[in-house]
């Protein structure tokens, strides 16, 4: 199955010093982004700026899984940011999941316990376009996928960016995060594996997350473009490249 | 002045080295954006445009958006929050901690001689210590020579809200040139007579006798920034602003 390739908006949201809208494989993802701004008490910290991250899902309140994932996202976003540069003051992000892929196989109301991985790229990416739209000084820019394993006639298959249907048979699932010095960032994994298949699995995230465009320049490259998945970096740089034209228009 | 083709570059990214300008007696200066990290490397923070003055040694990036940061010797628009015994409290962007004005920072100001200034009034004032571990302090004359140098209090009319980049733009020493903003030549060259007051924070106030001028110009200055118009779309606009105000 081909997914269309990711699309971004920045800056749609006037009120916000800061926004992005996101859209892939199925998720679509609005972002705020405000700060710094002042801290309360209960936030604040001597050296350093807090990353405020919220999830809030499509329908109804948020709940233990969204505090999940937020926790997740703020500990790697935090590491991005130059929160020193900012102490006693709070970096908010607000993410607002607008629509998730349907799954016409498994009811999805029914895993209300499990882990959500394969919505983390798709809110982590948000984030990070969001900060750089609202131009909050950071170390690096970061990209993340998700990969699941699959068995398939008795053998184990690498997918990226897997549809809900190969989500409900993978074996295992692994949400991955590079920063632009191909360090990686975030690691979440669900379901069982072996060392082996992490490795694989960390191989393919590397592809789709750290090849830049000169690389896939090469015809080699061309070749197997279907397998590899769309290359995030390039897709980061072309979605800042349209901003920073539109905002410079006069010069 | 700027390089060749505009080179977009992104947070983290190496700069290449030939880019870089080197002067045998004068050391280079990063502006905003720019982040030295010891001892040779130079890397960007934010996404922008990067800008090199080979004639200054200077380099900086250039890029609109964000909040507001305090940096030494900008100068703001500030609104006043609350008078302390010494100091007046003053907001420069919306939940933001507030920066301090003192009491006897205004042209020749002494104890029995200050602005009594109330809540919800402007000021014109200059940054004169931005530190991330400090509130910043804003003085409204100038150190050296004690005059106001058109620092102070702002009296009557109203103020807009522009983007950063807008405002850095207007306050350019050539702005009609090299920041391609004509809307307020245009303005006057229409027979409006009106006074400005730009703030590196992303405010702008007018005053003038006709409160029209004023909601023209404000408009107008708005318009040109939400909608990135060029030199003769600014005309343009002021031209149908003005037609439609008679």
């Amino acid at each position: 199955m081909t997914i269309a390739a990711p699309e971004a908006s920045l800056n749609a949201l006037p009120r916000a010093d800061g926004s992005a809208r996101y859209s892939y494989a199925g998720y679509t993802v609005t972002a705020s982004v405000n700060g710094p701004i002042e801290a309360q008490r209960r936030d604040e910290h001597a050296y350093e700026a807090h990353v405020d991250v919220i999830v809030r899902p499509a329908a109804g309140v948020g709940g233990t899984r969204e505090r999940h994932l937020e926790s997740i996202l703020q500990s790697s976003l935090a590491q991005i940011i130059l929160v020193k540069n900012f102490p006693r003051s709070v970096i908010q992000i607000v993410l607002q999941i607008e629509s998730t892929p349907e799954n016409a196989y498994v009811n999805t109301k029914l895993v209300q316990a499990s882990l959500n991985l394969p919505i983390i790229p798709a809110l982590f990416q948000t984030a990070v376009l969001a900060l750089l739209s609202a131009t909050v000084p950071m170390k690096a820019t970061a990209t993340s996928t998700v990969v699941a394993v699959v068995l398939e006639d008795g053998s184990k298959k690498i997918v990226a960016d897997p549809s809900p249907k190969d989500i409900g048979e993978a074996t295992s699932l692994h949400a991955l995060a590079f920063t632009s010095h191909d360090e990686l960032l975030l690691s979440e994994s669900e379901g069982d594996f072996t060392v082996k298949e992490w490795d694989d699995v960390y191989e393919r995230a590397q592809e789709i997350c750290c090849q830049s465009a000169p690389k896939q320049a090469g015809v080699d490259m061309m070749l197997d473009d279907d397998a590899s998945g769309p290359d995030m970096r390039s897709f980061l740089r072309s979605a800042l490249e349209t901003k920073v034209a539109s905002d410079l228009y006069w010069k | 002045m700027s390089t060749e083709s505009p080179l977009v570059v992104l947070p983290g990214e190496s700069i290449d080295p030939s880019l870089i300008p080197t002067h045998h007696k004068n050391p280079l200066r990063l502006g905003p954006g720019l982040r030295h990290i010891p001892p040779s490397e130079i890397v960007p923070t934010v996404a922008g445009q990067l800008v090199v003055d080979n004639r200054k040694t200077s380099m900086w990036i250039e890029y609109n958006g964000g909040r507001y940061i305090p940096s030494q010797n900008d100068l703001i628009i500030g609104q006043i929050v609350r008078s302390a015994t010494d100091f007046y409290y003053v907001s420069l962007s919306p939940y933001t901690p507030n920066a301090t004005l003192p009491h006897l920072a205004f042209e020749s100001a002494t104890k029995k001689t200050r602005p009594q200034l109330s809540p919800g009034e402007l000021v014109y004032a200059r940054v004169s210590l931005a530190n991330k571990h400090m509130d910043p302090e804003l003085e409204c004359v100038s150190p050296s020579t004690g005059k106001a140098d058109g620092l102070g209090p702002l009296k009557d009319g109203m103020v807009f809200d522009v983007s950063l980049g807008f405002a850095r733009r207007l306050l350019m020493a050539k702005s009609r040139e090299e920041g391609k903003v004509e809307v307020l030549e245009a303005l006057g060259e229409d027979g409006l007579g009106f006074e400005i007051a730009v703030g590196r924070n992303g405010k702008v106030w007018v005053n003038s006798e006709s409160t029209k001028t004023v909601v023209l110009v404000g408009r107008a200055l708005r318009e040109t920034d939400e909608k990135n118009l060029g030199v003769e779309a600014q005309r343009k606009l002021v031209k149908k602003l003005v037609r439609e105000m008679r």
